[in-house]
């Protein structure tokens, strides 16, 4: 414990006195420029960082928010005489601004339409910019004069640790953020927005807010850009810089303050970088190495595709045999960015310093923080006793797509406290009924009442209401571990505001957080797993994590579809003893399932469907024997009537 | 021999840093990519064509030696931010005799106070927009480091009004791209139409950006407000962009404007709607004398090129070496400050291609800009496309040129 | 006078929309396969028309030219699905949008540094003497625009309702899974659309570099433009785009002669953003249902 904290802020400290301890030995002011610049620019891929590492979009609009930061801080000086803080508030509200307006359309939009919505964006700002000349000055440019800071006029040294100042405090902030239920809801909203939105995370709000949040700080970045070079003009922030920008990230590293930083250096002192032949030979031969060490070995292993171990090779083959060829290698920078960008994306997606970190975590051996001791699990989820009245009612409820009617009137009333089966052959109804009913799909007609009240539309509103449920086709935070899957759900314990949270001061309900979700971990058996990431699970401990997860919410109505499809036996008793477990607890659970067995153990009822249309209820042995029931699911009655009535079971 | 000579110095150059403590460093920076290219190269290539003369004949005499030059040159690709961070690092070295170049107007202003503030010595050239200068004469400086050595806008666009009015045009449209240049020309324009006895109307005043292609709204807008000629201040591929659209619009009337319109860029991309097109120019690419048949020769066999791209930005670009060399030469030192006392009192004319230099500066005073201009009037004439060249637009101005170098 | 000049500007603007319906409509074909696209199209547009202005060059002539410049479309179409696509396919990610972006990166430094950064005038037999219908002046080369965006959508269209091998193409873009399943080779299918949308920037390149000549940056106020008509249009939408191209272009003229040619782009980026917020599937698209 105490080495990780050694180790990890032992070298963030290290690293920011470094920096700013340079202008005191070095006096050429060009160095300085320098370093101002690289500060600047990690304060704005910190910002990108939010959009493209933590909720993975490609975000084209960063360059247009430092510009419009710029000219916002510049011009603030202007116009309205302000200060250095005052600019540079100005700028970072511009930026979270501006954030928020574009985020309103583009954030219910995924990959390439939200690619394409930043990128219009930050057109129209060039074009903005560039047009309004009363404003702007436009193509010709706008003098900024560098203000005072609290009376005094700022050197170049003291604007620099300044800029230096403003990063360690994003830094601190952003560490805080990304650390906090902040960062897992980004993360989650990712990895599955519906499953977000199903759990009461809210989907939309949380990128909304990240979003801005890393505007914002592309506005304040903007606002320090402006105080430096003290010119700007609207070519400045354009499509080329912004690809730049992505390089920084992406090779630096996504979902990292370290990658940002690193970065940042890179787009910093890339220009030099290039300039010195010699340096850029050394660095790409390195890099080609390291490209052959690690392909080579990942064709062996077969643990990467043939395409991702050959194509860096070739690629960084290219720049490393390419840069002793060319005439000059300026000329050349864009390509070089490319086969570099080229490069980290196909074969090092996590970055230099996601690699490092694994790297540096292996060879000094980090454990991982410790974790709390579990929470007394009635403290979780305190059993309660349902008074068995109707909680859910579906009046005629109608789900139709175009032609097809999915779920075509059913009325059905789920009483409280009990296990409720649904089955039906496949194709009849029950998950668009379900997904009708968390509010995935909006109902064509009818209606739902939860305690009398009409459920609210969207999943996101029902998840509030105390209805809960997992999903046929696994809905999982694949890249977020076990443990984090639980957290990011959990109900209840996240009320420390958006600004504390900055401030570090969400650590308490962290770990309460953390003790809660390790309960319920336990309750599904799942605990040993706490830390092992969704994805590397078996596919049944995945199913049985999906069920923890959906219990964070500590809901009145347990929905679950199939929650044995693909389990083996061992896994499929131990599923009905959790679901016991649950039951006992008071909440009410719909089962939708196709195991028979299981729907005769756990169902105190069980409604059938077929075609979307409710044709028996009642208990389970007694729906078994239906005729109907039997027709739906094997065919005519009479090829069923010499078929043991009571001991079929169908395959999923 | 002499030519080989040149050569074997402009290969030498790169062998220069060998001989660092015994050179004069000097760095030259323009736009050596993108649309101002061809004037940014020409400036560089006519520089170093005598750099690489005078590095051949020995070099400058400093003191009892002789000291090469030693050339940095930077690329700001007509960028303002790019133009900056190279004024940072130019002026953080702390041996640099002095700078020469940038084309681009809005590259001087965002860069050259950096130069000031170090008090390095730059002259300016080609750059022609007047804002360059002014932007000292307004802040009042009292000392200034930087000159320019090209026609600027404040004569060139006195030319370009006179030559409409002497062709009896009484309806213009002015047309101006969006940046510095740009627009300072069209004030400039606009200025020199009230100063000239307000003989022309303005029906339409047009702007552009960098990078349109289609000039037709401006065209329409100017064609049916009754323009009878184009007065336009742009460069290279923006103005062959509004000549084809004039010659699609079937506007028969001539374009008369700043410069830039001897780029090869303009001249090869309008082809023959270009032809008849007015500029003032300060160099024309024909042999009319000895020393200027020698430099065109000299620059065709050491490029490689028929055609010089931009023969102002080359002549200027040679001349302003040489008016430099000699002004080390009076101060008998490298030393950037010492080089600028003797450029503002240059004893010894200075013979080059554009004309014989005789004292081309003066101390410099802040309520007036032409003490650190070297162009007057009398060494720029008008020059004219016509199928792929710039020539000679009046007559008179060859001869007139011819008869003074033989004086 | 003034309804010819608006006549004036709409013309010449719905042709230039032609275009950027050209290469919206390549979007369409590689989005209806692979629910991708390639976010480098400009710069394929780019390399392409300089391909074909050095095979000018080399001599050869202007009808031999353009199978020749449509074929290196193809062969750039296929490069970038390869380098680009397949493995974010194969992964089921998205990481195609960036590496997409890169290679068409690549494609313009290369280009800078193979051709120069100076724009080129692009010799073509069609005249630009303008033709004069009705007092709006219209050049040979702007109709041969139009004669060739509709004859090459003609054909592929064609190619697709009328062949196996386009049939294909809705399969597996309705379910790719599924048409793997039926012996439908997806990844070849998506090569195919890849390959035909190089050839139709190809194409859009040589119909539009006579008129505002060959340059590395020709290509980047084209592709948003293209990009909005792709998505207001609908990025399934077939001969939607035509008519959304049409009336970008015209709407661009109107607004580049009414409002100041420096807004020219603003009325195509308003519409990008506002059609990706209310109907992100376009006008004539159909939104699809999840199953979940």
């Amino acid at each position: 414990m105490l080495k990780r904290l050694l180790l990890i802020r032992g070298a963030e400290i290290i690293a920011l006195t470094l920096l700013a301890a340079i202008p005191l030995t070095v006096s050429n002011s060009y160095v300085l420029g320098l370093l101002t610049l690289l500060a600047i620019y990690g304060i704005l891929l910190i910002g990108l960082d939010v959009t493209v590492g933590y909720l993975g979009q490609v975000n084209l609009a960063q360059a247009a928010f430092l510009g419009l930061g710029a000219y916002a801080a510049g011009l603030s000086v202007s116009l309205l005489g302000f200060g250095m803080l005052g600019a540079l508030t100005v700028s970072m509200l511009v930026g979270l601004i501006f954030g928020g307006i574009l985020a309103f359309p583009a954030l219910r939009l995924e990959g390439p339409q939200f690619a394409l919505a930043t990128l219009s964006f930050s057109a129209l700002s060039t074009t903005v910019l560039n047009e309004w000349e009363g404003l702007t000055g436009g193509a010709q440019g706008l003098h900024v004069s560098r203000p005072i800071f609290w009376g005094h006029t700022v050197t170049a040294q003291g604007f620099y640790w300044l800029c230096l100042i403003l990063l360690a405090l994003v830094w601190l902030a952003m560490r805080n953020l990304l650390s906090s239920q902040w960062g897992r809801a980004f993360e989650a909203l990712r990895d599955s927005p519906i499953a977000t939105d199903a759990m009461g995370v809210g989907t939309y709000r949380h990128k909304v807010a990240g979003f801005a949040m890393g505007s914002a700080l592309g506005g304040l970045a903007g606002g320090l850009y402006a105080f430096n070079f003290q010119y700007l003009q609207p070519q400045s922030f354009v499509y080329e810089l912004m690809v730049i920008l992505l390089l920084g990230v992406v090779l630096g590293g996504r979902k990292s303050l370290w990658g940002a930083f690193f970065g940042a250096s890179l787009v910093a002192l890339l220009p030099n970088l290039l300039s010195n032949r010699l340096l850029f030979e050394v660095i790409s031969t390195i890099g080609l190495l390291a490209a052959l060490v690690a392909g080579v070995r990942g064709l062996m292993k077969k643990t990467t595709r043939p395409f991702q171990a050959i194509a860096p090779i070739l690629a960084l083959g290219l720049l490393a045999v390419g840069g002793m060829f060319v005439k000059n290698t300026e000329d050349w920078r864009k390509a070089i960015f490319a086969l570099m960008l080229f490069s980290v994306v196909v074969g090092l997606p996590e970055g230099l310093m996601g690699f490092a970190a694994r790297f540096l975590t292996r060879l000094f051996h980090i454990d991982p923080p410790a974790l709390p001791p579990a929470t007394v699990l009635d403290r979780v989820l305190p059993a309660k006793t349902p008074d068995g009245g109707p909680l859910l009612k579906l009046q005629d409820l109608k789900r139709h797509f175009g032609g097809v009617k999915a779920v075509d009137g059913i009325s059905i009333t789920v009483h409280s406290g009990q296990i409720h089966g649904l089955i039906g052959p496949n194709g009849s109804g029950k998950s668009t009924a379900v997904n009708v009913i968390s509010g995935l799909y909006a109902p064509s007609a009818g209606k739902m009442l939860l305690h009398g009240k009409a459920l609210p539309r969207g999943m996101f509103h029902v998840a509030r209401t105390g209805v809960s449920r997992t999903f046929q086709n696994l809905q999982l935070f694949s890249e977020l571990s076990a443990l984090d899957n639980v957290m990011v759900a959990m109900k209840g314990v996240y009320r420390t505001p958006l600004p504390l949270v900055l401030m570090g001061l969400a650590r308490g309900e962290e770990k309460r957080a953390q003790a809660d979700a390790l309960a319920l971990l336990a309750l599904v058996r799942l605990k040993h797993l706490s830390r092992v990431s969704a994805k590397d699970l078996t596919y049944g401990d995945q199913r049985f994590l999906e069920i923890a997860r959906a219990l964070a919410r500590k809901p009145e109505l347990l929905i679950l579809d199939e929650p044995a499809a693909g389990l083996a036996l061992p896994d499929v008793n131990k599923l009905v003893e959790i679901i016991w477990n649950i039951h006992n607890r008071g909440i009410t659970i719909i089962l939708i399932e196709h195991h028979m067995d299981v729907v005769s153990e756990l169902c105190n009822v069980v409604t059938v469907l077929d075609g979307g249309r409710v044709i028996a209820e009642g208990a389970a042995e007694e729906v078994k024997r239906d005729p109907r029931v039997i027709e739906a699911y094997l065919g005519t009655a009479s090829e069923a009537a010499a078929a043991e009535p009571c001991s079929f079971q169908t395959n999923p | 021999m002499k030519k080989t000579l040149i050569a074997l110095s402009l290969l030498g150059m790169l062998a220069a840093p060998v001989f660092a403590a015994e050179t004069i460093k000097i760095a030259i920076t323009g736009p050596f990519s993108g649309g101002s290219a061809p004037m940014g190269a020409s400036m560089r290539d006519g520089a170093k064509l005598a750099i690489a003369e005078i590095n051949a004949s020995g070099g400058v005499s400093v003191g009892a030696k002789k000291m090469l030059f030693d050339v940095i040159e930077r690329d700001d690709e007509a960028k303002n931010d790019r133009g900056a961070l190279i004024a940072q690092e130019l002026s953080s070295m702390n041996d640099l005799s002095g700078v020469i170049g940038t084309v681009n107007t809005g590259v001087v202003l965002a860069g050259d106070k950096y130069f000031q503030e170090k008090g390095i010595t730059k002259i300016i050239t080609p750059a022609a927009g007047s804002a360059s200068m002014t932007q000292w004469s307004k802040a009042g400086v009292p000392d200034l480091s930087i000159f320019r050595f090209a026609a600027h806008d404040g004569i060139q666009s006195e030319m370009v009004v006179e030559e409409a009015i002497n062709r009896k045009f009484t309806k213009v449209a002015v047309v101006y791209d969006s940046t510095n240049y740009g627009v300072s020309g069209r004030d400039d324009m606009l200025d020199q139409i009230k100063k000239q006895g307000n003989k022309l109307e303005v029906v339409a005043s047009e702007k552009f950006n960098i990078g349109d292609k289609d000039m037709t709204a401006q065209l329409l807008r100017a064609k049916s407000a009754g323009a009878q000629a184009i007065l336009i201040w742009g460069i290279g591929p923006e103005l062959a962009a509004f000549a084809n659209g004039m010659a699609k619009m079937e506007m028969k009337m001539p374009l008369i404007g700043g410069w830039p319109l001897s780029m090869s860029n303009f001249i090869d991309n309008a082809g023959k709607n270009g032809n008849g097109t007015l500029m003032p120019q300060t160099f024309i690419e024909e042999p009319i004398t000895p020393k200027v048949k020698s430099f065109i020769e000299s620059y065709h066999k050491a490029y490689n090129v028929a055609r010089i791209a931009s023969p102002v930005s080359a002549a200027q670009g040679y001349d302003a070496v040489y008016i430099f060399a000699a002004a080390i030469k009076q101060a008998q030192s490298p030393d950037t400050h010492k080089i600028k006392e003797a450029l503002e009192d240059l004893r010894d004319p200075v013979e080059g291609v554009i004309t014989t230099w005789k004292h081309p500066f003066s101390k410099w005073d802040p309520a007036n800009e032409q003490t650190h201009e070297a162009f007057r009037r009398e060494q720029v004439v008008m020059g004219m496309v016509m199928d792929g060249h710039v020539v000679f637009g009046n007559d008179s101005d060859r001869q007139r040129l011819i008869k003074n170098a033989s004086k | 006078m003034y309804s010819v000049i608006i006549s004036q500007m709409v013309v010449s603007g719905a042709l230039m929309g032609l275009v950027y319906a050209l290469i919206a409509y390549g979007f369409q074909l590689t989005f209806s396969t692979s629910q991708t696209i390639n976010f480098g199209q400009g710069e394929l547009v780019m390399v392409s028309a300089f391909f074909s202005l050095t095979l000018l060059d080399w001599g050869v002539p202007f009808w031999l030219m353009v199978p020749g410049g449509l074929l290196f479309g193809v062969v750039l179409g296929l490069a970038v699905e390869r380098a680009g696509v397949r493995l974010a396919l194969e992964q089921k990610s998205e990481g195609w949008i960036l590496l997409t972006i890169i290679i068409g990166l690549l494609g313009f430094s290369a280009a800078e540094n193979i051709w120069g950064r100076d724009d080129r005038p692009f010799p073509t037999p069609i005249s630009s003497d303008a033709l004069q219908f009705f007092g709006v002046s219209i050049t040979p080369l702007e109709i041969s625009v139009a004669v060739g965006v509709f004859t090459l959508m003609g054909l592929i269209e064609l190619f697709k309702r009328k062949t196996l091998l386009g049939k294909a193409f809705e399969a597996v873009s309705a379910d790719r899974d599924a048409a793997e399943l039926m012996g439908i080779s997806a990844t070849r299918t998506v090569m195919l659309s890849y390959g035909l949308s190089g050839l139709v920037a190809a194409m859009a390149g040589i119909l539009v570099s006579p008129i505002t000549t060959v340059g590395p940056t020709m290509a980047s106020a084209l592709i948003l433009k293209a990009f909005s008509v792709a998505v207001v249009a609908g990025l399934d939408s077939g001969f939607g785009v035509v008519v959304i191209g049409i009336f970008l272009g015209a709407l661009e003229s109107l607004t580049s002669f009414y409002i100041g040619s420096g807004w020219r782009e603003a009325p195509g980026l308003i519409l990008l953003i506002l059609a990706l917020a209310v109907r992100p599937n376009g006008v004539f698209g159909k939104a699809s249902i999840r199953k979940v």
